[in-house]
């Protein structure tokens, strides 16, 4: 099979990671429950990934670099920590979700900048236009996990410092290839999954804080628990029971291969064969794809569809032909109104730094396989 | 032999202090809190030697760290919390 739905999951990793995660299950135990050996071990590799985090994207030091179950629970934790009932909220056209629920969910106003795909600077526009004095909070997807787009996240930010708006990045399908800098986008939280360009394994995430945080489960931490309340300081005030340890470790691996690999090279490689899949998806009759000129402002995600044809017919007819992509709304329907794609969805196609041109061919040859070969091109 | 135990608020500040310390060339460890001073319930600190704390001191400053407490470890096991 092959695989070009990296953005959901890497599914290939490094060997390294594999080999982590299984030290870890049987060596270790959990950080912070014990002095033991078992537990020592664990906390070793906890603070090893938290150092490597910090560093990659930095971060003031290892304690702002929290572990989560993925994006989605750094999302939550973001916007519990820093918004309030009926606070009115910005956000941009390329939402996912895990962004949107986790507003609706706590009452939020929320108001969308929509934006031209592809367009960094109508983002920074929608943005400028909207920030007014009540605006409590801004949220921004670093890379829409729909179109690639990479929008323009440190420039929203420094508006939002300016005029004092707390901030929030969703780096989901940014971090380990586009350049993630917390310093530089100035934000209250980057939320980031473990198990996508960070080649960590399912169940693992970074929350990166600024300091404003809130608790939004409660339990054991290993510190100060003689006291019913959660501890005040990060990263346990976060982190709320036993960790993740296996997927820690596999995690801390992921991001030493991306580290030793480079995540520019990383991030050429992935921007390579997108404009090869652009161009030759480009040359299929009845086939509209949604890329940027040149590759600019666009990570390892393309989405495409195919005239007359529902994008989970697609999907599933190239899944039958032995390549695996994601189909419909991907979890983002706010990226969908924004783009114009909403009632048919798109066919999203993701690579890795695993990923080679021979996939890429292998999923040309397909779609001009399914795709009707009558009407205008 | 004495050592000094440098009290950290939490594990991640204790690795953090111990790996200053380190980078310093001073040797530290990080240990659990024994119980006779555990006022909090459980956590961490570091050991480090004898001779070694007023450069530790010096090195946690510029770091920005700061142990919450500091005793002075016997080695028959008292402990002895130092002025700060």
């Amino acid at each position: 099979m092959t695989y070009l739905d990296n953005a959901a999951t890497t599914l290939i990793k490094p060997r390294e990671v594999r080999s982590a995660v299984i030290r870890a299950m049987d060596t270790m135990t959990s950080p912070g429950r014990g002095g033991h050996p078992y537990a020592m071990r664990a906390a070793e590799t906890a603070f090893k990934c938290r150092e490597i985090a910090a560093r990659m994207f930095n971060a003031e030091n290892p304690e702002h670099v929290v572990f989560t179950a993925n994006a989605t629970m750094g999302l939550n934790i973001a916007v519990n920590s820093l918004l309030r009932r009926g606070d009115r909220v910005l956000v941009t056209g390329y939402e996912h979700n895990s962004v949107m629920r986790a507003l609706e969910m706590r009452g939020a106003d929320i108001t969308v900048c929509p934006s031209e795909l592809f367009e960094p600077e109508s983002a920074v526009m929608a943005f400028d236009r909207r920030m007014t004095k009540d605006v409590k909070l801004a949220v921004v997807n670093h890379v829409s996990n729909v179109f690639g787009y990479i929008l323009p996240a440190e420039r929203i930010g420094k508006m939002c410092r300016e005029r004092g708006i707390p901030y929030i990045v969703d780096a989901s399908q940014s971090a380990g290839s586009v350049k993630v800098d917390f310093r530089a986008l100035g934000a209250e939280f980057v939320a980031m999954p473990g198990h996508k360009g960070l080649y960590g394994p399912q169940g693992t995430g970074i929350l990166l804080c600024g300091g404003r945080a809130k608790p939004l489960i409660a339990g054991g931490t290993g510190s100060g628990s003689a006291s019913r309340k959660m501890p005040g300081w990060l990263p346990d005030m976060l982190e709320a029971g036993t960790h993740n340890t296996p997927g820690i470790a596999g995690l801390s691996a992921g991001l030493s291969f991306v580290e030793k690999t480079g995540r520019e090279r990383i991030l050429e490689h992935e921007k390579e064969l997108i404009m090869t899949a652009a161009k030759g998806l480009g040359g299929i009759r009845n086939v509209t794809v949604y890329a940027s000129e040149h590759g600019f402002a666009q990570a390892g995600v393309l989405s495409f569809s195919i005239r007359g044809m529902d994008s989970e017919t697609a999907g599933e007819k190239l899944a039958g032909r032995g390549i695996a992509v994601r189909a419909g709304l991907h979890c983002s329907p706010e990226a969908h109104k924004t783009a114009g794609t909403f009632e048919t969805g798109t066919v999203r196609l993701s690579v890795s730094a695993f990923t080679g041109k021979r996939d890429i061919y292998r999923l040309l040859s397909a779609v001009e396989d399914i795709a009707p070969k009558g009407g205008k091109g | 032999m004495i050592n000094y135990l440098l009290i950290c608020r939490s594990l991640t500040y204790a690795q953090r202090t111990a790996k200053a310390l380190e980078r310093a060339g001073i040797g530290a460890a990080v240990v659990r809190i024994p119980g006779s001073i555990r006022t909090e319930g459980c956590g961490y600190c570091v050991k480090i030697p004898e001779n070694r704390l007023s450069e530790t001191l010096v090195t946690l400053q510029k770091h920005d760290l700061s142990p919450s407490r500091i005793y002075m470890m016997y080695s028959d096991g008292r402990l002895w919390e130092v002025p700060m």
